[in-house]
């Protein structure tokens, strides 16, 4: 969150993407970093043994929350 | 008993969490491991263990972080062997040496305390411990054992920890907001995003910081000081340090931001209008009594400069107050044109051992053994005045005079506006060279060598600033060659000594609009408790 | 984390505020790999979708040495410079 933090304030649109279980930390970051409003985007746990076809899927499921994240107020 | 001690949970080596509810028999001895004393006292404590451990409960707090380990392997301890993070407990049962032992009975009376190593000591434990359990006293090589080691300060008297525990102590104190600023995040830079500054970089304002900070006064960090505008945020005690915090100020400055803030926020001052005029005016400090020297505050060389932290923070300080608390921000509220320097920080002391007169204070009806401050709002200055010639009294009180002819414009007299003069040890020294001169008999000079015909100041090609050409033809000659002088009365010049022993440089700060529609000088006591 | 005392009459929360969102993705966007096996193929992935459903977007891979620090100051100021938006992942 301290890139997403860090581009915010440079004036850029910035979304992080984390596994589930990044949830809480990305929470408390963002809360911590003083921006409560930093976009985050979360995509299934686990990652690490995922196949390329599971990612891609990952991918194509939070496709449009990433999109909205970046667009949308 | 009222000297039972806090109750604890600490976990031990193995993460296990051991609840101490205050109540015995019980044997805690808190230790450092890297100090000597400690480790002459780690066997010890392992031999009365195995002898009394069955009935009496034995706890040894470490404080030292994963060496804890260290200390319990190389004694062979058996007993557990705690983590006292932050040493936050060692804080709470208020002991200064390690090893600080404590044998503990049923009811939570502390049977025996003692601090660093006397054999004696321990020895008598032992005796006592023995016969309140009724087991065969422990097995220790007395003999061996140094007669007496002082033992090591505990680590809670660090100074970065013991702040910080104290900070948390007494967090009740605080009732400010707290902000976490994440560990990765630039700390000065975020308090830029904040908005907290006046442009330049702040001190952060940590509990710790904060609470060193209200140790600089007496009050309660929850007393209201004024309301500050254009907000009327509520100006604590608590709010005030921790703007003063960021500007720098040490704590024994506090007292004096404390009333600079309650002056500036009456309705005489009336920092409302100082802040958000177009005109640009400033706060100017003026300091005098014992707190000068104490504090260290500048009335000498460089007064009106930059170099000496009291003045340069001080001034800061208040600054930041009516930022922060007041929310009067650049381009917000405040709306000067060009602004001026002083808005960052304008404080000095006078130096009354240089002046022939009463100090500043003294003439507004303090007693000279008070320390106050006095509060002018300036629009420009300060204004250097040089006059390196003139030798008679006279002279160098006319060459002041012309000086502040500046003041708005050369052309315009009579002004209701205050002028705070600042006059040089050197010019002092020709002022009082045939025998005392004044203030009085300077404000007089002052108004008569600036003193010129109204028809100097009628509207004309050069300036059409002044008298309308109309409002002139009505007067008529007669009345046109009237002189004015420069100000509606001498009450508006005020006069200090500042500055170092060489230099024939006075300078003048010149003010805003005064009186009931601008801004009337104030002097407030300093509360020093 | 450090914490410091609210300096203000506290009217405003203390928060910086996300930068303003156009209600469009256009010009250059950016996909940061922070690095942790396998965000690759999520972020080659998102640059495939991006391609296909928002035409004219032109995308600019960057990757940061390690997931486990903030990215350096010379790649932010480079991207900072090169793209109007940023997608940074994958977080695990």
């Amino acid at each position: 969150m301290h890139d997403t933090v860090w581009f915010e304030i440079q004036g850029i649109p910035s979304v992080s993407i984390a596994s589930s279980v990044f949830g809480q930390a990305a929470e408390t970051q963002r809360k911590a970093l003083g921006m409560e409003g930093a976009r985050y985007v979360l995509v299934p746990h686990p990652i690490q043994d995922a196949t390329d076809d599971e990612m891609r899927a990952k991918a194509r499921e939070a496709f449009d929350q990433i999109i909205g994240a970046l667009r949308d107020a | 008993m009222s000297d039972q001690k806090p109750e604890f949970i600490l976990k031990d080596l193995q993460g296990a969490a051991h609840h101490f509810d205050g109540t015995g028999p019980a044997l805690v001895c808190f230790v450092k491991e890297d100090c000597e004393t400690c480790n002459i006292a780690g066997p010890v404590l392992q031999t009365l263990s195995q002898a009394y451990g069955d009935a009496v409960r034995f706890l040894v707090p470490g404080q030292s972080g994963e060496k804890n380990a260290d200390f319990a392997q190389r004694h062979g301890l058996t007993m557990p062997v705690l983590e006292d993070a932050g040493c936050k407990t060692s804080f709470s049962w208020d002991f200064e040496i390690v090893p600080a032992l404590y044998w503990i009975d049923e009811s939570g009376a502390v049977v025996t305390h003692f601090e660093g190593f006397v054999r004696d000591d321990w020895q008598a434990l032992s005796d006592q411990m023995a016969s309140a359990t009724g087991k065969a006293a422990a097995q220790v090589d007395w003999d061996s054992l140094p007669a007496w080691r002082p033992g090591c300060g505990s680590k809670h008297f660090d100074p970065e920890v013991y702040d910080a525990l104290r900070a948390e102590a007494e967090g009740s104190r605080l009732r400010a907001r707290k902000v976490e600023v994440a560990s990765g995040d630039d700390m000065a830079e975020f308090m830029f995003d904040q908005g907290f500054s006046d442009g330049l970089p702040l001190v952060p304002p940590t509990p710790e910081r904060v609470i060193r900070m209200l140790e600089g006064t007496h009050r309660d960090p929850q007393d209201v000081i004024a309301t500050v505008p254009p907000n009327m945020g509520p100006a604590t005690v608590e709010k005030i340090a921790i703007n003063a915090v960021m500007a720098g100020c040490k704590p024994e400055y506090l007292p004096v931001v404390i009333a600079a803030v309650e002056a500036v926020c009456t309705d005489e001052f009336n920092i409302h209008g100082v802040t958000a005029t177009t005109m640009g005016a400033a706060t100017v400090m003026v300091v005098n009594g014992p707190i000068v020297d104490k504090i260290g505050l500048n009335g000498g060389l460089g007064a009106l400069g930059a170099g000496n932290r009291a003045n340069a923070t001080i001034g800061r300080a208040l600054r930041l107050i009516i930022r922060n608390v007041g929310g009067a921000t650049t381009g917000g509220v405040e709306r000067s044109v060009l602004g001026n320097p002083m808005k960052y920080t304008m404080c000095f002391a006078e130096n009354e051992e240089r002046s022939p007169w009463e100090p500043l204070h003294v003439e507004r009806g303090f007693k000279a053994e008070d320390s106050v401050v006095t509060v002018f709002a300036m629009t420009g200055g300060p204004v250097h005045l040089v006059d390196q010639t003139s030798r008679r009294p006279d002279q160098i009180a006319g060459s002041l005079g012309q000086g502040l002819e500046g003041v708005f414009l050369p052309k315009m007299h009579n002004l209701p506006i205050d002028a705070l003069l600042v006059v040089c040890p050197e010019h002092i020294n020709t002022l009082t060279v045939d025998g005392p001169y004044s203030k009085d008999r300077l404000r007089d000079r002052i108004q008569q060598v600036t003193a010129r015909p109204l028809s100097e100041m009628v509207q004309d090609d050069h300036s059409g600033a002044g008298i309308p050409v109309a409002d002139a033809e009505r007067m008529g000659p007669e009345k046109l060659a009237q002189l004015a002088p420069k100000f509606a009365g001498k009450e508006y010049i005020h006069i200090v000594v500042a500055g170092g022993d060489a230099g024939k440089f006075s300078s003048a700060f010149h003010g805003w609009a005064t009186g009931e529609v601008g801004s009337i000088s104030v002097s407030r006591k300093i509360d020093l408790g | 984390m450090t914490i410091i005392l609210d300096p203000t009459d506290e009217r405003v929360p203390v928060a910086r505020q996300i930068s303003e969102r156009s209600g469009s993705v256009q010009g250059v966007v950016g996909l940061l790999n922070i690095s942790k096996p396998r965000g690759n193929i999520l972020l080659d992935e998102l640059d495939r979708l991006l391609t296909e459903n928002a035409p004219g977007v032109e995308i600019r891979h960057y990757t940061k040495p390690t997931f486990a620090k903030p990215c350096p100051d010379t790649l932010r100021h480079q991207i900072r410079d090169e793209c109007d938006f940023l997608v940074e992942g994958l977080a695990d």
